[in-house]
């Protein structure tokens, strides 16, 4: 980005102005720069998470098969059919939101009794079955979990470039220009001292002259 | 006046809403562990309108931390106030009971100052992963006042 001098009177009152504008910018620099960290601390400890709770939804989901293919096959897939068809039942799941420094990303709760309520006949399945019931619990538990961690990740990247346009404006842009104006101002005053003394030592020797 | 160039009063523009942004998503009032406890969909109205909600399991595990007779006195959700000018961090604190459960997640002794307990980055990490909806960034109202001021006049 080209630093430019802003348009400005040169005179003292204006140097005054924008030494304190100057003072402000490194102040708000200050704050967003604070944000900045407080949104990418955040970042990456979800990303951590996400990455934990991944590889948790990867594994349970892989033991839920295995044990849903062992009932499958210890009762056949029309029986098994039969027994499922009748055990479907709602999910309860709390949506929300919570800020973080200033950015709303969602909350997810998945609400399930404590204790696996089966639907089905315990009588007349195995084991395996309830096994696979209780490890697709979990798996619902690991989804909710991940679709949560996956959108914050995507709203606080987007903050997070959102703010780093801000700060990279004020850091190569805003501060400098005003840098750059100020010594300009300082420049032009110091011209015009140095002006001034010669002019008057010509007055003078003009003056010693006559 | 100083006359800006248009790229910087849009910048300016552009600050006094990330100003308004900083604290938008505060709590309007805090609420007690005690009554979050019983509610059924716990959460808190910010000052921006919209709701901050508590997770069952966040609420059930400070249960855990404290006793019930102190659960009251735990206002939810706690503030972390974040200082531009400074490197670290404060929880504030009314009472004993927030550091009871800072000293304990934290797993260290804590002493309050001014009814804040100052932490660092590596402990507020700590916090967080353990109080994700119980905590809120607070950026300090005092530094932002002041700021929000002299852009408002300015602009």
């Amino acid at each position: 980005m080209p630093q430019q001098l802003i348009r400005v009177r040169p005179t003292k009152t204006e140097l005054i102005k924008l030494r304190r504008r100057l003072a402000l910018a490194k102040r708000v620099q200050k704050i967003v720069k604070d944000r900045l960290s407080i949104l990418t601390i955040e970042f990456m400890q979800i990303a951590g998470e996400a990455v934990e709770a991944k590889r948790k939804l990867l594994a349970d989901f892989s033991a839920a098969y295995k044990s849903l293919s062992m009932a499958a096959g210890y009762h056949g897939y029309l029986a098994l059919e039969k027994e499922l068809v009748a055990s479907e039942t709602g999910l309860e799941i709390v949506a929300g939101s919570r800020s973080v420094a200033g950015t709303r990303i969602p909350s997810f709760e998945l609400r399930q009794p404590e204790k696996l309520v089966l639907r089905y006949n315990v009588a007349d399945t195995s084991s395996w079955l309830d096994e696979a019931a209780q490890l697709f619990r979990q798996c619902l538990e690991a989804s909710v979990e991940m679709a949560e961690l996956q959108s914050s990740l995507e709203l606080l990247g987007k903050e997070i470039s959102r703010t780093k346009r801000i700060v990279n404006a004020l850091e190569h842009s805003t501060i400098p220009n005003l840098q750059r104006t100020i010594k300009y101002l300082n420049m032009k005053f110091e011209e015009r001292e140095r002006e001034e003394k010669s002019r008057l030592k010509r007055v003078k020797v003009l003056l010693e002259q006559r | 006046m100083a006359e800006a160039l248009p790229y910087q009063r849009m910048l300016q523009e552009c600050l006094k809403g990330e100003f308004k942004l900083l604290n938008a998503g505060l709590p309007g009032e805090q609420k007690p562990l005690s009554d979050l406890l019983h509610e059924d969909y716990p959460h808190v109205v910010c000052s921006d309108g919209n709701t901050h909600l508590f997770k069952k399991k966040e609420l059930a595990y400070l249960a855990g931390l404290i006793p019930a007779d102190e659960q009251e006195a735990l206002l939810l959700p706690m503030l972390i106030e974040i200082n531009a000018e400074q490197d670290e961090m404060a929880v504030l604190c009314r009472g004993q009971v927030e550091e009871k459960v800072v000293s304990r997640i934290l797993d260290m002794p804590t002493s309050p100052r001014q009814d804040r307990i100052v932490i660092y980055k590596a402990q507020l990490a700590l916090l967080r992963t353990k109080l994700k909806t119980t905590t809120q960034y607070l950026f300090s109202p005092k530094s932002l006042a002041q700021d929000a001021q002299e852009l408002d006049a300015r602009a």
